[in-house]
């Protein structure tokens, strides 16, 4: 326990000086993205590695916050209720999606989740008079706060600093949230379901109410990431939110690891830097590259990185019982077979 | 009235197409449960096969066709010895993943071989049209149908007739049984790829001469064409087909009745409806049977 309570001080610490030390625009634009994903993964990590939902679609609802809270704001709205409007807007999404898709089971329902996704790009580009569909949305207000007297409007055009805090506030609520909500009684039954659903019903879970309550969560959060996202852009597009973009977050959770703590802060540090070096290649490529690592991650690391590191250094340790513990709760690939 | 039947007769080859994929993919999701997303690049790689073979090499498009089959059944059994088979351990979910995984690869490697540019390969009997009720089907349209008809007939007949078809069958219809009798999956999984392949790259060929493609058609064609199969249900060869009927004659006629812009999401709304009320799907049998 003390030495976690290290290695979040030390975390902590290394967020907040990385601005600092990292300080061209360029890499103070990848910390936001970094931020922004991490909300986004954290809340993917509560279907994929908690419940070992398998979800396709989450940029979808990452997209409905981001319209939602643009568009809002953009009519008078204040920006921290645009935050709310985008988080109730992507939770309803998420109810209307969970409830037909969740009565399905293993692929059937990552399959669903994956042309939902599709549908709403689809809504989004076809939608002109709201959305203004492919030419992209302009002139969404910057976030503007006032508390007490004190404002503050954040130009994140040309100063990037003020709002990679700003967004590292959600961060640490995000992961604050997952880490509870993995501890207490609902995720100890969304556990259940990822091992066994018929015996998880068996012993009295409400499986499909669980479910679905998780998903609504997951969409929810994702909404807020979205929103934030909205005002840090500026400028929005369905481009944003594909299922390429779906799957991005996907391979982010597997790759840093589903299930465990600091895979959700892991996966997409590595891969939003990997993916915007590449980029800098040739956009092609780096999705090869994306779908390369995700198939050696499934066949060789199936617990992610940080479920890798774990099990080397449990092995390293001799401590047999620490490893296996790591072992349990990080294994997303072999708990995939709730399927 | 004349807009109708014209539409219903547009209809008709786009579904054949459709149906195509389809059925490769439930072939593939009966032997392996596997939802096989790079089915949708075979297609789009029938359709460069089509593009490259008959503007570059010369080629007649009656022999690119079966050239695109052989390349499309080559990479499917490619996918499923390098991939599938060492991922068979895991539960369906992983492999699909794992499927898209290498949509996104293959889909972006054609962007860097073959740009993004839209081809169109010119088709044959082009200039031939008939007539039907005041509509016109060219030459063209009536050779994918047929086309169709017969790849489906010889698919049926594989299936129902050849040793190795039966062997097909019974590993879908009881994967336990079917290794107890002493099956080898390995083969039998094998031909489902080869033939899956096959159909997906016929169809991208065939599609090739009347509708513009790029590398982004690998991922429409096989979600629609997924779409059908979930609405359809799983499993059944004579549901993929059907359901095929049903989306390409829904799709082509909210397009040109209502508006182009929702026609797309036809098949994805149809599927949902379908799955609200009859989660195994329109046709669906309780258990997967070919």
């Amino acid at each position: 326990m003390r030495w976690s309570l290290v290695w979040l001080v030390l975390g902590a610490a290394a967020a907040i000086a990385a601005p600092h030390v990292f300080d061209s625009l360029t890499a103070r634009h990848l910390l936001v993205l970094i931020a922004i994903n991490v909300i986004l993964v954290s809340s993917l990590d509560l279907l994929i590695g908690g419940a070992g939902l398998l979800s396709l679609g989450h940029a979808g609802f990452m997209g409905v916050g981001a319209y939602a809270s643009a568009l809002l704001v953009k009519a008078g709205w204040a920006f921290p209720l645009g935050i709310v409007a985008a988080l109730v807007a992507a939770a309803v999404a998420g109810l209307v999606v969970g409830v037909p898709a969740l009565r399905l089971k293993g692929h059937y329902f990552s399959v669903v989740t994956f042309i939902v996704g599709i549908i709403i790009t689809i809504l989004m580009t076809n939608m002109v008079d709201l959305t203004r569909g492919p030419m992209g949305l302009t002139g969404i207000p910057f976030a503007r706060l006032e508390l007490f007297g004190w404002e503050h409007t954040f130009r994140t055009i040309i100063e990037k600093v003020g709002y990679y805090y700003l967004t590292l506030v959600f961060v640490a609520l995000a992961l604050l949230l997952r880490w509870r909500l993995g501890r207490s009684r609902f995720g100890r039954a969304l556990a259940a379901i990822k091992g066994d659903e018929n015996l998880a019903e068996s012993v009295g879970i409400a499986t499909y109410r669980t479910k679905v309550t998780a998903f609504v969560i997951a969409a929810a959060v994702a909404g807020v990431a979205g929103a934030l996202y909205a005002h840090y852009a500026v400028f929005l597009s369905p481009d944003s939110f594909t299922f390429v973009d779906s799957f991005d977050l996907f391979v982010m959770n597997l790759l840093g690891g589903a299930g465990t703590v600091l895979g959700p802060v892991v996966g997409p540090t590595f891969l939003v830097v990997v993916s915007s070096l590449l980029r800098n290649l040739s956009p092609a490529l780096s999705h090869v590259v994306y779908g390369v690592i995700l198939i050696v991650v499934i066949v060789v690391l199936p617990s992610g990185i940080v479920g890798g590191v774990r099990n080397v250094a449990a092995r390293l340790q001799g401590g047999a019982g620490r490893g296996r513990a790591g072992d349990a709760e990080a294994g997303s690939g072999s708990g995939q077979r709730a399927g | 009235m004349e807009t109708v039947v014209q539409l219903v007769l547009n209809a008709l080859h786009a579904t054949s197409l459709y149906a195509l994929v389809a059925l490769g993919l439930t072939l593939i999701l009966g032997v392996l449960d596997i939802a096989d997303f790079a089915q949708g690049a075979l297609y789009m790689v029938g359709a460069y096969v089509a593009y490259y073979a008959t503007s570059g090499l010369g080629l007649s498009f009656f022999l690119a066709l079966p050239l695109a089959m052989a390349v499309g059944s080559l990479l499917a059994m490619t996918n499923y010895v390098a991939v599938y088979r060492p991922l068979r351990r895991f539960s369906g979910a992983t492999t699909f993943i794992a499927a898209l995984g290498l949509l996104l690869i293959l889909q972006n490697l054609a962007l860097l071989f073959f740009g993004a540019d839209f081809r169109l390969v010119r088709a044959p009997f082009a200039g031939v049209r008939f007539g039907v009720l005041g509509a016109t089907w060219t030459g063209y349209q009536v050779f994918i149908a047929s086309s169709v008809a017969v790849l489906l007939l010889l698919t049926w007949l594989f299936l129902k007739l050849t040793p190795i078809g039966k062997r097909l069958r019974a590993v879908s219809q009881n994967r336990k049984g079917a290794l107890v009798v002493g099956l080898d999956p390995f083969r039998v999984e094998l031909v489902a790829f080869a033939l899956a392949g096959a159909l997906a790259g016929a169809a991208g060929t065939l599609a090739s001469g009347v509708n513009a493609f790029d590398p982004s058609i690998a991922a429409i064609v096989v979600i629609t064409a997924f779409a059908i199969v979930l609405f359809a249900g799983m499993g059944r060869v004579p549901g993929a087909i059907l359901g095929a009927l049903h989306v390409g004659l829904a799709e082509t006629l909210t397009g040109g009745l209502v508006n182009t812009q929702y026609a797309e999401l036809t098949a994805f709304v149809l599927m949902i409806v379908v799955l609200l009320f009859r989660p195994r799907g329109l046709f669906g049998a309780q258990e997967a049977k070919l």
